[in-house]
């Protein structure tokens, strides 16, 4: 109860400021759906047009999974780096819940907050190309929770590292673009890729969204891996922010001013 | 009564990130704080008063010794000891901006894991102690200092703690503000019987508000004692001596011998001189040097001293042999 108590209560703020802040919301994703614009043009002018349609689908997909794994991964850094140097920070990791949990409740209330978004930003896409895609929520749905997880513990080695160095705001931009590359290769490049954050899910989105793949015609093992993933990713995340607290905190560092 | 607070043996060093330069920020501190108590933390800038609250916010690890939140070491029960525990600290770095005062107070508490329903009655009573009723849906960037310290000291009432901790919390205030947040924190105390740590430089604070003082400098004690206390032995100590006449030279040379820090004030048929005794038996002393020359004694005053002036002479280490006696 406490728990659900204190994902309410992040939710709420997010939503709060998301609203009170419209303009800022709007510019960001005015922002993205003109990147957006770019890489469909880009198609239609150099792309080759007997694979025109596939890469329009190829890009909408990617480019919604890389809106989410931003307001995911990136919005916690940049959220604790401003706490810090306003000093909410503090105030947080005085919480008997502990600041893992509330870093973990800020993940999932980003991602709620941002679902109606990312299926508004789907849902335009898909009209401005014509490309409509398979939108099968009960294949979508478990492929979508386990990556989700393994990305929530990318979010918090993303926060520990924010806490113990001041200035990560150079390494937000440029995860930007990791995160970018996460979702756009594609895993049969090199085999191993698969045990990256990311990459099995959206390939499977993909499978499902594209190729119109169905919960069944999944193979199993590639359930293992995405739930292998999860299962690791947020471990490592939980355990990688424990220790870059508890590093903080012996050297002073929780408020950086 | 038992103690929830207990700091045993504390010791905390800062390493500069760029010149490697080590900071022993705290020495080697040790004290309590019984349930119920009001402690004032005092010392001069730099003297490590922010550090000790951090420490047992359980912000900072101490280097070495421990410390103890109602039975729950800081260390190994953190999260348990944190229950005990809610902070104002230094500057108005406690809220979040871009919410409203009720947002505010409503975040918090979700922090801590309680509903916003489970909230809202207490939160209701604090908007009204604190007269921020009117201003419960303004923003906090538009509310003036004062305003956005007495919500943070609200933040800090409303989890329910039977421990606060409040760094500087007059600092940059205006007198009237500052007036207004000390009869609030008065008011805290009576009402609510909280177990209250405050670090100033405001004076009037600590002795208006706390029973008890810790001085710290240069990250050691240097005192621990009532505010009673210490101002009795003050005062004790501290005579203006009234003289129908002047001292002569000779006198004048032998007192500031003896007592370095006199005053010495002439007025038309009168002089006043004013000593602090580091023993009480000293006063035999300058009866002796008045006796010399004979000169008129018309009135023997006890000083009142505030606490302002004892805290400088502590800081100076005037009076340090005095402090060894009293304890
Ligand atoms: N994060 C830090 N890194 C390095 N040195 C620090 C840090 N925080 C404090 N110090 C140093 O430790 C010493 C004690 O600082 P502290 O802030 O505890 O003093 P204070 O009594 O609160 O002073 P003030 O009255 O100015 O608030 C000072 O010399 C300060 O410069
Ligand atoms: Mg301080």
């Amino acid at each position: 109860m406490r728990l659900l108590n204190l994902l309410n209560a992040n939710i709420r703020k997010h939503f709060i400021e998301m609203k009170r802040y419209l303009p800022n919301t709007m510019a960001f994703i005015i922002t993205f759906y003109i990147i957006f614009l770019a890489m469909f043009a880009g198609i239609k002018l150099i792309g080759d047009p007997s694979s025109q349609d596939a890469n329009i689908q190829y890009v909408i997909v990617n480019y919604i999974f890389w809106y989410l794994a931003m307001v995911v991964v990136n919005d916690i850094g940049w959220q604790i780096s401003n706490e810090a140097s306003q000093g909410t920070f503090e105030q947080l990791s005085m919480s008997p819940m502990g600041i893992w949990r509330i870093m973990t409740a800020r993940l999932i209330s980003s991602t709620i907050v941002n679902f109606l978004i990312i299926v508004a930003l789907l849902y335009i896409s898909m009209a401005t190309t014509g490309q409509w895609l398979n939108i099968d929520v009960i294949t979508l749905l478990p492929i979508l929770v386990l990556t989700l997880i393994s990305m929530f513990g990318l979010g918090l080695i993303i926060a520990g590292m924010t806490v113990v160095f001041k200035q990560i705001q150079a390494f937000l931009q440029i995860l930007q673009f990791i995160l970018a590359a996460l979702v756009f290769v594609q895993s049969n490049v090199l085999p191993f890729l698969v045990f990256f954050p990311i990459v099995k899910g959206v390939e499977l989105v993909r499978n499902v969204m594209i190729d119109g793949v169905s919960l069944s015609q999944i193979a199993v093992g590639d359930f293992l891996i995405l739930g292998f993933n999860a299962i690791f990713y947020f471990i490592v995340g939980l355990g990688i922010f424990i220790y870059c607290e508890r590093f903080a905190m012996r050297k002073g560092l929780l408020a950086h001013y | 009564m038992e103690a929830i607070i207990k700091v045993e043996g504390v010791k905390k060093a800062y390493k500069k990130r760029k010149s490697k330069e080590v900071i022993q920020a705290i020495n080697d501190v040790s004290f309590d704080v019984k349930r119920g108590e009001i402690l004032g933390l005092l010392g001069p800038n730099g003297a490590g008063k922010t550090t000790t609250i951090k420490m047992i916010c359980g912000l900072l690890t101490p280097d070495e010794g421990s410390i103890t939140i109602n039975g729950n070491d800081m260390k190994t029960q953190r999260l348990k000891a944190l229950k005990h525990i809610s902070a104002v600290l230094e500057g108005n770095r406690n809220l979040y901006w871009r919410l409203t005062v009720k947002e505010n107070l409503e975040y918090f508490a979700g922090n801590r894991g309680v509903s916003r329903k489970d909230a809202a009655f207490l939160i209701q009573d604090l908007l009204h102690k604190f007269n921020l009723k009117h201003k419960e849906n303004e923003l906090v960037n538009r509310l003036s200092r004062g305003m956005q310290q007495k919500l943070a000291i609200a933040i800090a009432m409303s989890a329910e703690t039977d421990v606060i901790l409040l760094d500087e919390p007059t600092l940059g205030l205006d007198v009237e503000t500052s007036y207004e947040v000390r009869s609030i924190l008065q008011s805290i105390v009576k009402e609510y019987n909280r177990t209250i740590i405050i670090s100033s430089h405001d004076m009037d604070v600590i002795q208006d508000i706390c029973e008890r003082t810790v001085i710290i400098n240069n990250g050691n004690i240097v005192i621990n004692d009532s505010v009673k206390n210490l101002l009795k032995l003050f005062e004790v100590r501290s005579y203006s001596i009234t003289l129908g006449g002047f001292l002569s030279n000779h006198q004048l040379s032998l007192i500031s011998h003896k007592f370095p820090h006199h005053t010495y004030k002439k007025e038309t048929f009168q002089s006043i001189l004013e000593i602090d005794l580091a023993k009480s038996e000293e006063i035999y002393q300058i009866i002796d040097i008045l006796k010399m020359d004979e000169t008129p004694v018309e009135a023997i005053d006890r000083r009142n001293v505030n606490f302002e002036q004892i805290f400088m002479k502590i800081i100076k280490g005037e009076k340090s042999n005095a402090f060894a006696q009293s304890s």
